[in-house]
């Protein structure tokens, strides 16, 4: 390594560079302009007010439970249990609610929460201090959690009209409306929800701690972080964040089966990937995901509204939504990291020219936790 | 047969379960033991058992394919549209079939082996868009009224009292343990599983062997679905829906490490046969499915969870090797 | 020196891995505001010490004491609290951290929340005391190796540690970031810190260490003030023997060139490296370790090709893309990393020594021939006199040496033409030494052409026939074996005076 190499590669201040998450955020603000952009072209009378409304709506659980699973792939693991954990909190809480007319909305959230975040805890005891890779815990308990609600519920529904009528009213409530632009409760909470987690992620701590542990465990571990503490936490937290997702299914749908919410795991895994959260671990933000829920959403509300497409190539985008995800991640990562090999590649170490970073991350970046 | 028992321990321990499995099945019900009951334990779960069989090699090289059942309902998507597109024999809607499994095999493969992204989220993409596709393809139609002989084939039994699907398995479990346990190729697996490096730094082709895998496990997906079809005479876009979970335990549960590089033909065989055991006899018991499910969910965690809490408590502090 | 107390005592500390005694009644004491160099061949024990002394490894028997007090940290948090912080030749950073959180991520007492504005201030003040023109806010993905580690001696200020263990720091850097270091280091002695600083570069222990351990074989040797050793009683003590005593050269028959290299390049890594190598010859690649030497034979062996320049195979120009492209024409490599590159430490002796040559065994169906397997693997294990319970033992159980030895077996069983080794007998006893020296020689006689990269100067020297030394990605000079001295090699390699 020469001296001009050096300073090609050493970052002096008066260099300019961009924080590799700001780069993800603003190509999704991009994507999303561009894509309502094309839909107003195909579809008449797009940009409307009532639009905007359904997609802030309808938003709101994916881009929960993305927040839930960005929490979770920061620290390099996956939850793939969410949406078993929305089902049984939904579920529960219509049960509490139909038993209990006095409780009003906050006790339910709470309620919902708490429900959540206990099933939470039950994947961070076992993938914490079990040490067994998170991709198979919450495969286990996304069937598991079924099971036992399947079990609770023995093929009774929660109904409707067996809940207080706030419930069902909670999701048309608006706080502001501006032109023809309502500003739902529920949508305001989703929004109060990543402002505190974005917060949360860059000021706490131990908000910090979770991108070390993600970005390098063997590093976290040798500056004594708290390592299976952060991760049964986050857990828990993703928990609670499913059940307060489950809370607003059930304010949204009314009616709860014991198969409800089945399938928002996959969603809030895409949501996150799309959103730019790294799913090696270390990388990504909350308005990331929030970012991501959106594009994911309006594409959903909007294509169906396209004449030529048929509602059915919902998941079928979905699949290459995220493997575009993937790919740029990918490339980004590849790009910084290659600066980062070029330098550090030493004949010392035995260092293959293939960055051995990416390589050892490339079998299952989430499950060796 | 101690030393045999010592180098295989938890096809040991695995054997033991079933044994015991098969001991409380046979009190709870007369039926169990008969020969007729133990054709419908497999055949009733044929189609996942034949992806398991790929999925060992896939996991053993120390990846994963989430996108198994999908791929699945693709196949026997494709198959049946082009069935009732209605210009083509069936023997191609079949063959059709089986092409579309083995082509998104090859797209996934693809972009693991050579690409090089992680195969959990490739995968995981693919589970979300084969399904997705299946649903292009078939919308919320049920294609049925396949031809007689093929609605046959998947639904009685073709030697003595031996489905086809059976006779299809069995060779395709034979064939594949001799290649993971004699082959050259499975000799590949294995050594790309413990170290991708290692291998390449020997001259094995990683990236071609990774690719096989993926395209043998589409492959074997699609000839799942295509078989899944016959059984039922029809075909929906939700064909073997949630099956990835079933397929990865049982792989799992046979001792195959997440990880890679190491297990055994014969304790995934075990597995299977142990998973299908405990589905039947609950079955047999009047057991609703879906608890079957979390049952094999809780085997999951647990064919994990208790080898490292003995490991844990045999060795407090590992000693590394100088 | 003496009258102070110390920071950090080791006293008849033992350790003992398997069969392998690692460090046998070792005793070390570190005073505050000293540079302490440990130094020693591969296997002496350096690596084991320093994880006691930061609790990832529990000793056997034995004491550490900590100014005053018997401590046993149980993990490296441990010790940071103890005051006691390490930092590897591969500098842990977390990649996706900013440099100033990287710097003050172990912190129990900056409270719960992130000052941010506070926290750029301090690492700012920090990295400019080490004079680092870095960022604190820029992400740590784009540093430079000798950034990485001013950041981590930054993360040791930032601690304000009594003790900083150094392994091998100055492995991947440039001459002039060495300087750096250097400087660096001895502001933290000045300001009481006590260095424990382990290098294989001599000259870089004579002018940075006010005392010097020298460790062989696992047992304290000798401890000094710099001013009482020279570098020939430091190598004689380290080695414990002349160069020529482990390996009685002799003529051998030397036939055609084999492989000639021609302005070989591969941009930013090495440049223009010329050589030719005959039937027969062992030629010694010598250097520092960060000179290229292993790049060179990485590309020789196909795993990152070279951008320019050309290479001959029996006066035939040869491609060289892949592995498998060189060992289809007989260019073998031996890793110097056994464990990440080398063998596929679960598999069994056989299959680790068949496995560059799989396709022998093959039959048309695709079928291993086991028999055949063994049978090869059964004589080279006895002509290399591998030590193993059986055939079928997962190689993980083998000791160093034998490992090694397996290693070598997959080469040789792929009849090379030309056999490179990297650091052929590193990390292995002084008998298994022996064993691979008179086997390369051997193998030399058989007309092979043999390429030795090794950081074991003596061993070089000892061996081969011609040495060529490289320095910064360049070679610096080809010396026939009569004038190849320990002096002229090192002057070329170092490149100082």
């Amino acid at each position: 390594m020469s001296d001009s190499v050096d300073t090609v590669l050493s970052p002096s201040r008066s260099a300019r560079w961009m924080k590799p998450d700001r780069i993800k955020e603003l190509t999704l603000v991009g994507i999303i302009t561009a894509s309502v952009l094309v839909f107003s072209l195909l579809i008449d009378n797009y940009l409307s007010g009532r639009f905007f409304n359904r997609i802030t709506t309808s938003v709101v659980i994916v881009a929960i439970l993305a927040a839930a699973q960005t929490l979770v792939l920061i620290t390099r693991n996956i939850d793939l249990s969410v949406g078993s954990i929305v089902g049984v909190a939904a579920y529960l809480t219509g049960d509490f609610l139909g038993a209990n007319n006095w409780a009003g909305p906050l006790i339910a959230v709470l309620v919902a929460m708490l429900i959540g975040a206990v099933f939470g805890s039950f994947n961070g005891v076992l993938v914490a201090y079990g040490r067994v890779p998170a991709i198979i815990v919450t495969l286990g308990t996304l069937a598991l959690f079924r099971t036992m609600l399947s079990l609770y519920a023995g093929g009774q529904n929660i109904t409707a009209d067996s809940l207080p009528d706030w419930v069902l009213e909670l999701n048309r409530v608006t706080v502001v409306s501006i032109g023809g632009l309502d500003l739902r409760l529920v949508f305001l909470i989703a929004i109060l929800v990543f402002v505190v987690l974005q917060w949360a992620l860059a000021r706490l701590r131990s908000g910090r701690r979770l991108y070390a542990i993600g970005s390098n465990p063997e590093a976290a571990k040798q500056a004594g972080l708290p390592e299976q503490r952060l991760v049964f936490w986050t857990f828990v937290g993703s928990g609670a964040l499913a059940g307060l997702a489950g809370f607003m299914f059930l304010a949204r749908i009314g009616t709860i089966s014991a198969t409800a919410g089945a399938g928002l795991e996959l969603e809030s895994v895409a949501a996150a990937v799309v959103g730019g959260v790294s799913i090696f671990g270390g990388s990504g933000t909350m308005v990331g995901a929030l970012l991501g829920a959106t594009l994911i959403e309006t594409l959903e509300l909007s294509l169906v509204r396209v004449p030529q497409v048929s509602e059915f190539w919902r998941d079928a985008l979905l699949g290459i939504l995220i493997l575009a995800g993937v790919l740029l991640d990918f490339t980004l990562h590849k790009r910084l990291g290659r600066r980062l090999t070029a330098a550090a590649r030493t004949d010392a170490g035995g260092s293959p020219p293939t960055t051995i970073g990416a390589r050892r991350r490339a079998g299952k970046g989430s499950s060796d936790a | 047969m101690r030393d045999w028992a010592a180098r295989h321990r938890w096809e040991t321990v695995l054997g033991g379960i079933l044994l015991a499995t098969i001991v409380v099945n046979a009190t709870l019900s007369p039926f169990f033991l008969g020969f007729g009951n133990f054709i419908n334990l497999f055949w009733l779960s044929i189609e996942k058992i034949i992806v398991v069989v790929a999925m060992t090699f896939v996991i053993i090289n120390g990846e994963i394919d989430l996108s198994v059942a999908s791929v699945m309902g693709f196949s026997a998507a494709v198959m049946a549209s082009a069935f009732a597109g209605g210009d083509i024999p069936f023997a191609v809607a079949i063959v059709l079939g089986l092409l579309a499994g083995a082509a998104a095999g090859l797209a996934q493969g693809f972009l693991i082996a050579r690409v090089g992204l992680p195969s959990l989220v490739v995968t995981l993409a693919g589970l979300i868009g084969f399904r997705g596709a299946a649903r292009v393809l078939l919308e919320d139609r049920s294609v049925g009224d396949f031809p007689e002989w093929f609605d046959r084939l998947g639904q009685q039994p073709l030697i003595g009292s031996i489905p086809l699907a059976l006779i299809i398995f069995f060779s395709l479990l034979a064939v594949a343990w001799i290649i993971l346990e004699r082959g050259t190729f499975g000799r590949k697996v294995y050594v790309i599983g413990n170290s991708a490096d290692v291998a390449r730094y020997s001259g094995v082709g990683v990236s071609s062997v990774k690719l096989r895998i993926f395209v043998a496990s589409g492959l074997a997906a699609g000839l799942a679905g295509v078989l899944f079809a016959a059984r039922l005479g029809s075909v929906r876009g939700s064909l073997g829906e949630f099956f990835e979970l079933d397929i990865i335990t049982m792989v799992l549960l046979g001792g195959v490490s997440i990880f890679g590089g190491s297990g055994s033909m014969l304790g995934v065989a075990l597995a299977m046969f142990t998973v299908l055991s405990i589905r039947n006899g609950l079955g047999l018991a009047n057991v609703d499915g879906i608890i079957q499910t979390g049952v094999v969910g809780l085997l999951l965690i647990g064919s994990v969870l208790v080898p490292n809490l003995l490991e844990g408590i045999q060795s407090r502090r590992p000693a590394p090797e100088p | 020196m003496t009258e102070v107390t110390p920071i950090l005592t080791m006293s008849r500390v033992s350790k003992r891995f398997g069969a392998t005694q690692a460090l046998d009644d070792v005793s070390l004491t570190l005073y505050p505001g000293e540079i302490h160099a440990v130094v020693g061949e591969n296997g002496a024990g350096k690596s084991t010490l320093i994880k006691i002394m930061t609790g990832i490894y529990g000793a056997d028997s034995g004491s550490m004491v900590v100014v005053g007090e018997e401590v046993s940290p149980r993990n490296s948090a441990e010790a940071q609290l103890l005051g006691i912080a390490a930092m590897y030749q591969e500098p842990l950073i977390f990649r996706d951290l900013s440099v100033a959180e990287n710097i003050f991520i172990g912190h129990q007492d900056r409270g719960r929340l992130v000052r941010w504005d506070a926290m750029y201030q301090d690492a700012a003040q920090i990295l400019e005391r080490l004079d680092l023109d870095i960022d604190p806010r820029m992400p740590a993905v784009g540093l430079t190796v000798a950034n990485q580690q001013g950041v981590e001696i930054a993360k040791a200020i930032s601690l304000e540690v009594r003790v900083l263990i150094m392994d091998e720091p100055t492995a991947a850097l440039s001459a002039h970031e060495v300087d750096r270091l250097f400087q660096q280091v001895r502001s933290l002695r000045d300001s009481g810190v006590s260095v424990l600083f382990i290098s294989h570069r001599l000259d870089e222990v004579f002018e940075l260490a006010d005392r010097i351990t020298v460790l062989r074989d696992g047992r304290h040797i000798s401890t000094r003030t710099v001013a009482e050793v020279t570098e020939e009683s430091l190598i004689k003590e380290m080695v414990g023997r002349d160069p020529s005593d482990f390996f009685a050269w002799s003529d051998r028959p030397r036939g055609e060139v084999v492989l000639r290299v021609e302005s070989l390049t591969r941009r930013g890594v090495f440049e223009d490296v010329s050589f030719q190598v005959s039937e027969g010859e062992i030629l010694g690649f010598a250097g520092l370790v960060g000179a290229g030497r292993t790049d060179v034979g990485l590309a020789l062996f196909g795993v990152s090709p070279a951008d320019s320049g050309s290479v001959e195979l029996d006066g035939i120009p040869v491609e060289l893309e892949s592995p498998r492209d060189a060992l289809e024409l007989g260019i073998a490599y031996l890793s110097e990393d056994r464990r990440q590159l080398g063998l596929s430490l679960p598999q069994s002796v056989t299959s680790n020594i068949t496995l560059a040559t799989l396709p022998r065994y093959t039959s048309s169906i695709g079928l291993l021939n086991a028999p055949a397997e063994r049978q090869d693997a059964g004589s080279l294990a006895e002509k290399l006199t591998i030590r193993t319970p059986s055939l079928a033992t997962p190689v993980s159980q083998l000791s160093g040496g034998n490992q090694q030895k397996t290693m070598l077996a997959k080469w040789l069983n792929t009849n090379p033409r030309v056999l490179i080794l990297d650091e052929p007998t590193r990390g292995i006893d002084v008998g298994a030494k022996t064993d691979v020296h008179h086997l390369i020689d051997e193998l030399a006689r058989s007309g092979i052409a043999i390429i030795v990269i090794s950081s074991d100067l003596p061993e070089v020297l000892a061996m081969s026939d011609r040495v060529l030394v490289m320095r910064e990605g360049r070679v610096r000079g080809v010396f026939d074996r009569d004038e190849a001295t320990q002096e002229r090699v090192m002057t070329a390699a170092v490149g100082t005076v």
